[in-house]
């Protein structure tokens, strides 16, 4: 297997993760112009919660639910009663709300499951699946990490530009002001928004937990790729999002095998800021009229 | 023409000469202060002087000019890895030392101010936070220069001898800390009251305006950025004495956050903010640990209650004093002179003044 | 009807309406007017609940809507479009049509209604899908007429309908606005800067300056006051 070939794999299935993040963010941001800089310390939570689930019996997939399900109650949650209050504040003071949020996530998780280093289990095997008599860096578990993070971000697509229901979130996003003028309920819509944001990122939780080991950091680099992977594709933008994301992988797959990983992270600011200088914000940001 | 200038010279110097004298204040408060307490105390006091000047450098960064940065963690590893490494073989005096960190992070702060120039808020946010997570790691990186994992020692500073040969050290350092902070506010406190102070305000409340009157936006982003950084340096360098090493571990992410908090708990664009955010950033977590250690609990939950504290105090502090400590104190004194004067104190909760900071994310 | 009685609203320190009352009959236009700052967009918002006033009440038909939520008041068939960018300028033409009924859960009425719409504003229709951005101002406010149309509202409270939009356009805006609310019994209160022709669709008219009201009566009266046209309405 060629190294490119197989840092591509790696970048590809790693991007994934990144692209669901920043697909979280930007669903957030879109909505209530809020970096939720906890998203990744929520996904970690409820990360926690399924594998309290399957500890106690639970099969899988039920811990697999679990953690979706509590990821969309979490944001729901987090927006309405501890969101919602400083919504007219400076903008600065939400992201110190949502930092707070981080570091008392954080915190208590080890407090009620303990701070030792976990493994949680693969939905599906690991093992380099065999294409063509020899083995590919590429396993069922990778497929499905792909395979969900694209249904998933095919039903939001449905959900957002053929229903009743995503057309309100839409134009709550858009113009919250106007919105209610026509009789949305756009409280609702930024609780809702917010929830599904939580679910993807619970979803990233679960699926990146098998490689990088469950302990309450954990999400921390999956945040800091996923919004550096949101800004990098355009935070106005749900598929610069995904695209942001997915380059990152590469990005950061492609410097560290090449350079050695000590220097990834070097590699992404290089490149971010190459893409920033030329387009301030982001690879598909839409030349709005009024921004000009 | 010279009876302008001696209005002028009579108009310009009464602020100069008031910070100096509020400085002189300080410091003569500062030294008694130190000279009572113990060696643990001189130690904490050291901690909140540097993060006061970081604070210092970015809250007009954010406050006063709009950018958010979330890399300044990094730009404090610049200023402690340059001590560190002009230590490493020679013994320097110690301002030589801070010199050279804030020249060295200043420069830093030209290259990345530029690049950034034309970023605006959760852009900036990011790749800031890009640098924030970068630059510790080439230090793991070049092990050779700076040291891998374990990073560099840093030579203590010696109280020199007309002190007297028991003089405790940490009150050294905290006398270094101390001057140096009071120096950095003395200078940022004059920067805020002159026109380029207004310039960083111009630009940061109407961009198309304040390029419209003539001003040079990207020149004040930059040179906003640059002092900035310059403070971070001082406070890295300052941070390599106090920590006795200094290692990539020192300067995560958890760093550039935490001196975000501070300024915004302390109150945003404000330097008494600074210093206040400063203290809650030193004293809450020694307390709470303090308190964790005496309470009969298990040591996951021991280790963890200043943390989960520190964050639910950040959440509380976020809904009920938005505009942080300083905010806070402001509503107080003028409700207290309104109940005095019996005027009515007005406005809603906050504050329609003029100087309010209102950053833009 | 609409009533709004003893009207007070503060921004803080800063009073913007003081004891403003007017009432506005079903089936008829009511134009309010007066100078920039002079607290007519203050007394839209506040019907519409976007703004909680300090002291009097709105009422709809008889029911009081002061403390209501801006969507509660939506729901009740009042639309306010407010100045600028009431169109959402990211959505096609046809979702922006069809924002305005999608509370009712009523598909086939909604269909019908945006038939009609459709109907009315040929434009539009041949406009369909496209990003509502690209269309011209006029267009815009056919848009937001349409909208207010299938979303059945039966209160318009309309904030300068004719900023920038050229002369032969607004003209035409205006009269397909009276012929609506003769045809469906339309209840319009509108805001003006072009005093002279809001006065020549209105039947009712209200001047207001710094807050309060300083004239009220039938439109074509206002227009021949020589008086208060030359101290508040600049003609």
């Amino acid at each position: 297997m060629s190294r490119f070939f197989v840092l591509t794999l790696n970048g590809l299935t790693q991007g994934a993760i990144y692209a669901a993040m920043a697909l979280a963010l930007v669903l957030i941001w879109r909505a209530t112009k809020v970096i939720n800089f906890a998203q990744g310390a929520m996904a970690m939570f409820t990360t926690y919660l399924a594998l309290f689930a399957i500890d106690h019996g639970a099969p899988y997939w039920l811990g697999f639910v679990i953690a979706l399900l509590s990821g969309l109650l979490l944001g729901a949650f987090v927006e309405r009663v501890i969101v919602r209050p400083v919504e007219s504040a400076p903008p600065l003071n939400v992201v110190i709300l949502t930092l707070g949020l981080l570091l008392f996530f954080e915190a208590i998780a080890p407090m009620a499951f303990g701070g030792q280093i976990r493994s949680f289990p693969p939905a599906f095997s690991i093992v380099g699946l065999h294409l063509g008599g020899s083995q590919v860096a590429f396993s069922p578990f990778d497929a499905f990490t792909l395979g969900s993070v694209l249904a998933v971000m095919i039903l939001l697509l449905v959900l957002f530009q053929k229903t009743n229901l995503g057309l309100r979130m839409r134009a709550s996003a858009f113009n919250p002001e106007v919105s209610r003028l026509l009789g949305i309920r756009v409280g609702r819509m930024l609780t809702l928004g917010w929830a599904l944001a939580s679910l993807v990122g619970a979803l990233a939780g679960v699926l990146i937990a098998p490689t990088f080991l469950l302990y309450p950091t954990f999400m921390d680099q999956v945040l800091v790729y996923g919004f550096t992977g949101a800004v990098l594709g355009g935070l106005d933008s749900a598929m610069g999002a995904v695209i942001g994301g997915l380059l990152m992988g590469f990005a950061l797959s492609y410097v560290g095998g090449y350079f050695g990983s000590d220097l990834e992270t070097v590699g992404a600011l290089v490149i971010l800021i190459a893409v920033l200088m030329v387009r301030p914000r982001g690879l598909f940001s839409l030349q709005r009229l009024r921004e000009v | 023409m010279a009876t302008a200038n001696l209005r002028f010279g009579r108009l310009v110097r009464p602020t100069l000469n008031r910070h100096l004298l509020l400085a002189l204040g300080a410091a003569v408060l500062l030294v008694a202060i130190s000279a009572q307490i113990g060696a643990y105390d001189d130690y904490n006091l050291t901690a909140v002087a540097i993060f006061a000047v970081a604070a210092a450098g970015l809250t007009l960064l954010t406050g006063l000019n709009g950018q958010l940065s979330l890399g300044h963690g990094a730009l404090m590893a610049v200023g402690a890895y340059t001590a560190s490494l002009l230590l490493k073989d020679h013994e320097l005096p110690v301002i030589v030392v801070l010199l050279a960190a804030v020249l060295t992070t200043g420069i830093i702060g030209i290259v990345f101010g530029y690049a950034a120039a034309r970023l605006r808020g959760p852009y900036l946010a990011g790749a800031t936070l890009t640098l924030a997570v970068a630059l510790p790691q080439l230090a793991t990186r070049y092990k050779s220069v700076f040291g891998g994992e374990s990073g560099l020692a840093v030579a203590p500073s010696a109280p020199p001898a007309w002190l007297g040969a028991d003089f405790p050290p940490e009150r050294w350092l905290a006398w270094i800390a101390l001057a140096a902070a009071v120096v950095t506010m003395v200078l940022l406190a004059n920067l805020l009251h002159s026109s380029v102070g207004r310039t960083f305000i111009a630009v940061r409340d109407n961009e198309a305006a304040a390029a419209l009157a003539g001003i040079d936006v990207a020149r004040t982003q930059v040179l906003a950025f640059v002092i900035s950084a310059s403070c971070a340096g001082l406070a890295g360098a300052l941070f390599g004495y106090w920590s006795g090493v200094t290692a990539p571990a020192g300067f995560g992410l958890g760093l550039s956050l935490q001196l975000v908090t501070a300024i915004v708990i302390g109150g945003l664009g404000s330097l008494a903010g600074a210093v206040w955010g400063s203290l809650v950033l030193v004293f809450v977590p020694a307390l709470t640990s303090g308190m964790a250690s005496t309470l009969n609990v298990p040591s996951s939950v021991a280790n963890n209650l200043p943390l989960a504290i520190y964050g639910a105090i950040l959440v509380i502090a976020m809904l009920a004093a938005p505009h942080g400590i300083q905010g806070a104190l402001r509503r107080l004194l003028a409700m207290a002179r309104a109940r005095w004067a019996h005027i009515p104190a007005g406005g809603k909760k906050g504050v329609m003044d003029w100087d309010d900071p209102a950053p833009d994310l | 009807m609409l009533e709004v009685v003893d009207l007070t609203v503060a921004y803080g320190p800063v009073m913007a309406l003081h004891g403003v009352s007017l009432t506005v009959a079903d089936s008829s236009i009511t134009t309010v007017l007066g100078a920039n700052g002079a607290g007519k967009t203050t007394l839209l918002r506040t019907i519409s609940g976007l703004v909680r006033p300090r002291s009097g009440s709105v009422r709809l038909d008889g029911r009081d809507i002061t403390r209501l939520a801006p969507e509660e008041i939506a729901r009740l068939g009042v639309a306010h479009v407010p100045q600028g960018q009431a169109v959402l300028a990211e959505l096609t033409v046809d979702e922006n049509l069809r924002l305005g009924g999608l509370w009712r859960r009523d598909p086939n009425g909604q269909r019908r209604a945006l038939a009609e719409a459709y109907e009315l504003f040929p434009p539009l229709a041949s406009r369909r899908h496209l990003a509502a951005f690209s269309l011209s101002g006029g267009e815009r406010q056919m848009l937001i007429i349409g909208r207010a149309l299938v979303a059945r509202s039966q209160v318009l409270l309309l904030d300068e309908p004719s900023l920038g939009l050229a002369r032969l356009v607004l003209v035409q805006i205006m009269a397909r606005i009276k012929t609506l609310v003769a045809e469906r019994g339309l209840t319009v209160l509108l805001i003006e800067q072009n005093a002279k022709s809001a006065l020549s669709v209105a039947d009712q008219a209200m001047v207001l300056h710094l807050g309060k009201v300083v004239a009220q009566g039938a439109a074509h009266q206002l227009l021949t006051e020589e008086g208060l046209r030359h101290a508040y309405l600049g003609f």
